[in-house]
């Protein structure tokens, strides 16, 4: 009897044993399913920028997914509306923060990306975030949509000074920052300051404002008043289109040449204010515009997922397709390294390091991921408003390592 | 009849033990306490110059403290699924164990008025679906540490527009 007992008790003991060492199992080899979480804003102030690079990362999967998935593996796509709002985001975040499934996340906003580099400093999950060079700065496991926003930065002080000595102009040009009043504001001069004093050209004072300003003379006046000869203007548009609007009504777009970091405009505001943003420059790492409508790869993912028509695409599409491309690599190299059934969140992560040189197709530049790099690509074009279109004016061009200038903390 | 007593006594072990082992969430049991400011409150636009805090205490030093806000039954809020809870705000825990957290104006506009936006990223307070008047569970967890404390809101009907 009391032998029995025991052999009960032990057996029992064995089938509990195996239930607490499995959540350890399950963490370290997955399903044939891994998943993407998209914190992203499908709704609220930015998500005209947002939900077209979502839309492009969700399509993309859907694609690799209906190929089989990754040598088999399938890919699911989580995409939570946070609505610019970082609690949100953390709060999204914990509610998968231990699901072995996710194995790599997408943030929208810079401030939430402060906080989650704390929170996932121990346990690293690939975060892609959009433009932050202090990602590059401290290695971890955030990794930028294109090159860092002082890089972005640094390519047009080199546009600057070719376009100043094609004008024939004397002496060094000066520009200015015109933008949010946040951390994303002042980004691209941590590193980008100190590549245009190399270069010679003179940085005046930013002038910051808050997010929904509307009225922006003022601070317009003062750029003027400065002898700004460019002014690099940040936000998310409408905002590049309501600053030259209030430009060209100062008359001062004669002047001064106004030239927008990546949030600005794209097909749908131009469709929409083109007489305002006439002759804005645009820095960009991904196609828009004319580039983006004639894109072979951006016209099929957009009409077979979509079923819009063409002229509703917006160029930030191609965002999330570079996302998806990269994602499907990393994926694919961590099979090739661990096998199917290990994907755990560390092996993506190394992975995300494995794939640089990936060629994308064109709709964003070749992947520059590496162990010491976490920006994007290192390349950008640049594009001019013209009638109400937006027309290359450049090929793909360098955009220089400005991070590396910035003294960090 | 012994003998099954024990079988009984081994599963329920088996199971218990599963469940703690399976568990996503840290179950902490410990002293954390969460307070509202204030605890009480009609919804007018003045939560955005003063909004609703947080405090909290018992919680590990040098985590994050996520707040967030359940929701009953029947009661929906725009982009949140069912069954999810609504992050209205975050600290930084002290040497103490202690955290103070505002909400921000995008989440009491977001979650506590439930406002559209404008393409000029103004809210759009015509559009607004504010809470319903209620008792709310807010529960603050430690991240990592997964300590949880929770407290109550109580949004109040709105008062009745005196005549001018």
């Amino acid at each position: 009897m009391r032998r029995d007992r025991i052999r009960w008790l032990l057996v029992w003991l064995a089938f509990a044993l195996l239930g607490c060492v499995s959540p350890l199992t399950s963490a370290q080899a997955i399903a044939k399913e891994v998943a993407f979480l998209d914190l992203s804003d499908f709704t609220g102030p930015v998500a005209g920028l947002t939900v077209p690079a979502s839309s492009g990362l969700e399509d993309y999967i859907k694609s690799v997914n209906e190929k089989g998935g990754v040598e088999g593996v399938k890919i699911k796509y989580i995409g939570v509306d946070t609505r610019y709002d970082v609690a949100r985001t953390i709060s999204a975040f914990k509610r998968y923060a231990r699901d072995p499934q996710v194995v790599a996340m997408g943030i929208c906003s810079t401030p939430a990306g402060k906080m989650l580099q704390r929170l996932t400093r121990e346990q690293p999950i690939v975060c892609t975030v959009p433009g932050d060079g202090e990602f590059q700065a401290h290695l971890g496991n955030f990794f930028t949509w294109g090159p860092t926003y002082q890089d972005a930065f640094a390519a047009t002080i080199d546009w600057v000074l070719k376009d100043w000595k094609e004008k024939g102009k004397e002496g060094d040009p000066s520009i200015a920052v015109l933008s949010w009043d946040n951390a994303y504001g002042r980004e691209m001069l941590r590193g980008g300051k100190e590549y245009a004093e190399k270069k010679g050209v003179k940085v005046l004072k930013s002038e910051l404002f808050p997010t929904g300003t509307l009225k922006y003379d003022i601070y317009l006046s003062r750029l003027a008043e400065a002898g700004a000869n460019y002014v690099y203007v940040g936000g998310v548009d409408p905002t590049q289109t309501n600053i030259m609007r209030d430009a060209t009504r100062l008359g001062l777009t004669k002047d001064i040449k106004f030239i927008s970091d990546y949030w600005g405009p794209t097909a749908l505001g131009t469709s929409l204010h083109p007489e305002a943003l006439e002759g804005m420059v645009v820095v960009s790492f991904f196609l828009r515009g004319e580039d983006a409508q004639n894109n072979e790869m951006m016209k099929k993912f957009w009409t077979t997922y979509r079923k819009r028509p063409m002229k509703e695409m917006n160029g930030g599409y191609a965002i999330g397709l570079g996302l998806g491309m990269s994602l499907e690599a990393a994926i694919k190299d961590a099979i090739k390294r661990v096998g199917p059934d290990k994907l755990t969140r560390d092996e993506i992560y190394k992975s995300y390091q494995n794939i640089t040189g990936l060629d994308r197709q064109g709709v964003v530049g070749p992947v520059a991921y590496a162990p010491k790099v976490r920006r994007a690509s290192d390349v950008v074009k640049f594009y001019v408003v013209k009638s109400g279109k937006i027309i290359p004016i450049t090929d793909w061009v360098e955009a220089p390592n400005a991070v590396a200038l910035h003294k960090w903390e | 009849m012994r003998q099954y007593n024990w079988m009984l006594v081994g599963i329920v072990l088996a199971v218990a033990l599963m469940i703690v082992g399976h568990s996503g969430v840290k179950s902490v049991a410990g002293d954390a306490a969460l307070t509202v400011v204030p605890d009480k409150t009609a919804l007018s636009p003045e939560l955005i110059k003063q909004p609703v805090q947080f405090k909290g205490t018992g919680f590990e030093p040098g985590e994050t403290a996520v707040v967030e806000m359940v929701l009953p039954k029947g009661v929906t809020v725009k982009t949140v699924a069912e069954g999810e809870n609504v992050g209205l705000a975050f600290g930084d825990v002290d040497d103490k164990g202690a955290f103070v957290a505002k909400m921000a104006p995008t989440a009491t506009l977001n979650w506590f008025f439930q406002t559209e936006w404008t393409k000029d990223m103004k809210p759009n307070l015509k559009e607004a679906k504010p809470l319903p008047p209620g008792t709310y569970e807010i529960v603050a967890t430690g991240m990592p540490s997964g300590k949880t404390a929770k407290a109550t809101l109580e949004i109040l009907k709105p008062a009745p527009k005196t005549e001018k």
